[in-house]
């Protein structure tokens, strides 16, 4: 059940390159969150007036230095919303509405979890990657320069593979990262494999189109601007496919933020 | 402690905070957060005869201490409305308005005709910003003419209280109020969202898929208020008065400017008990001022006269 909480800031990281990390504790929502899940963050008296989606990073056990009961996000700093969390200190207020959403849903047993990350996307993974422990899961993660690429030694430590892609070339391999995706998808067999994949749009149509190429089971974790997170506003829509008709539109707060990818009608 | 009970028209309410049309869902949806026994009341989504799927996105967009939508009235349609929604609230313990609206006037009768007489509904809210095919695609609610009649039309279709909500793109709102008024209308609720448009202007494109998308929030509250204080020194009937509420001390304007009851609409996508904070501001306003019931200070705005 989510619960509209107000709490404060515990640590605000500066992680480099644009990217921060932003804590705090509340143990009934650390208890019930699940990765892939997403609450609604208000600053108390700040001039913006909706609050924003983000999406949980660590929950309890995921980052071994937190404190009890504590949850991270890790955001990007973007526009008015995200400069004004980037400012915050610790002890500072912090309206929170959550747990929200569908999260991620784990395959069955014997399948590998191959998980595809582009810029900020990457912000869910590390309460996927804990949630799936022991297994290590392999995860390509792009973004456009090396500055950009963050949290890399908790990911070496987590993942069985760890391929990195830049835009410019500055860190691992140049390009996209969805071509590295499509050479494991054609050197795997299609049964053995489950993606989840997060990052901006054009990326994830991308991963659907290889992903339905290769019949591969995929969920893309959805990004949209929202008013209030739980069902009401109607504003977060995505059109999904609905039998020959024209798409429905189903809500990303609501039936998302997480979902599969064939459902999509991109 | 203030007496809170106030009557629009033959509709009783135990209190004069509602929530408004299209930042409620069904009510269902904010069970999780309040308890909607303590709301005076709250709007349905806007219901049309058949579902409709809404607009493409991008539909919303923050502007200052405002946002722009374009949702496109998306709905489950009337009928599941009575089979899914109604019943479920059934013993809420609160007044539920059911908002309408139509293409044409036959669409606008048909699920007045439907929600007539449906057990738990304690009124009908029009939405008369929805543009009326008949008729060129010209918008209900611009045309005092066209508004009188789509009012006419409904009033014949059920017994239930009959709440008009203007829209506050018009010359003159007095006149629509005016026109709502004369064809039975039981009050008249303002505003609906004032046009507005956001231009990304490093892609040079419309913000919304649609161009234009409703205001709505803080940033219109002094324009509603002033719409509120005109239309409710010009009817007889009572006013409920919408725009940018997120306070009680928000609301205590409204109520001053002559408004009987007052619907907190965007503030419930900031905070999903914000109705409730509305409520609670408001009794704080009326301790503080002694005042033994609210109705005291409805239309109690005090204006100098010019020497």
């Amino acid at each position: 059940m989510p619960r509209d909480v107000t709490t404060t800031v515990l640590r605000n990281l500066d992680l480099g390159g644009g990217n921060y990390l932003v804590e705090f504790a509340d143990p009934e929502m650390a208890a019930e969150m699940q990765a892939g899940q997403f609450l609604m963050l208000g600053i108390p008296g700040s001039e913006t007036l909706l609050r924003r989606p983000y999406s949980v990073c660590g929950l309890p056990g995921t980052f071994a230095d937190a404190p009890r009961d504590a949850l991270q996000l890790l955001y990007r700093v973007v526009g008015r919303g995200t400069a004004l969390l980037a400012a915050l200190r610790p002890g500072a207020e912090l309206r929170v509405l959550g747990p929200l959403g569908r999260g991620f849903t784990p395959a069955s047993a014997d399948v590998r979890h191959v998980l595809v990350a582009g810029g900020i996307g990457i912000a869910p993974f590390p309460a996927w990657i804990a949630a799936l422990a022991p297994e290590k899961p392999i995860l390509l993660y792009g973004a456009r320069c090396a500055a950009e690429l963050t949290l890399l030694d908790w990911f070496r430590e987590r993942t069985s593979e760890l391929v990195l892609t830049t835009d410019d070339g500055s860190a691992g391999r140049g390009g996209f990262v969805t071509e590295p995706l499509d050479e494991l998808l054609r050197a795997t067999p299609k049964q053995r494999l489950r993606l989840s994949a997060c990052g901006p749009e054009p990326m994830l149509r991308a991963v659907a189109r290889l992903a339905a190429r290769h019949e591969v089971e995929c969920e893309l974790a959805l990004e949209a601007h929202m008013a209030c997170g739980f069902g009401v506003c109607l504003g977060c829509v995505v059109p999904v496919r609905r039998g020959a008709g024209p798409p429905a539109y189903e809500r990303v707060c609501v039936e998302g933020p997480v979902m599969r990818a064939e459902r999509l009608a991109w | 402690m203030a007496e809170l009970a106030v009557d629009v028209g033959r509709l009783a309410l135990k209190n004069p905070v509602l929530a408004a049309s299209g930042t409620f869902g069904y009510g269902l949806e904010f069970r999780p957060f309040l308890d909607l026994a303590r709301l005076g009341g709250f709007v349905t989504k806007g219901l049309s005869p058949a579902p409709r799927d809404g607009n493409p996105p991008p539909r919303i967009v923050e502007t200052p201490a405002g946002m722009l939508n374009t949702i496109g009235l998306q709905n489950v349609g009337v009928d599941a409305f009575l089979e899914d929604k109604l019943p479920a609230l059934a013993g809420c313990d609160t007044a539920v308005v059911a908002n309408v609206f139509g293409e044409t006037i036959a669409e606008y009768v048909h699920v007045c005709e439907r929600l007539d007489q449906a057990p738990g509904l304690a009124a009908i809210e029009l939405n008369v910003s929805c543009p009326n095919v008949e008729c060129g695609g010209m918008i209900f609610g611009n045309d005092p003419r066209a508004l009188g009649e789509v009012t006419r039309a409904c009033r014949r279709a059920t017994r239930l209280p009959l709440w008009v909500k203007l829209s506050p793109n018009v010359t003159d709102i007095t006149e629509t109020a005016r026109a709502a008024e004369a064809e039975g209308a039981d009050a008249l609720s303002l505003v609906n969202t004032f046009l507005g448009m956001a231009i990304d202007a490093e892609r040079r494109r419309p913000v919304l898929t649609r161009i234009s998308g409703g205001l709505s929030g803080p940033a219109i509250r002094p324009l509603a208020v002033w719409m509120t204080y005109r239309v409710a020194r010009t009817v007889r009937v009572p006013v409920i008065g919408i725009g940018g509420i997120v306070s009680g001390r928000d609301a205590v304007e409204f109520l001053l400017a002559g408004a009987t009851a007052v619907q907190v609409g965007t503030a419930n996508f900031l905070h999903p008990a914000a109705a409730i904070e509305v409520l609670d501001g408001l009794e704080q306003y009326l301790a503080q001022h002694g005042a033994k019931s609210v109705r005291e200070i409805v239309g109690a705005l005090e204006v100098e006269a010019p020497r």
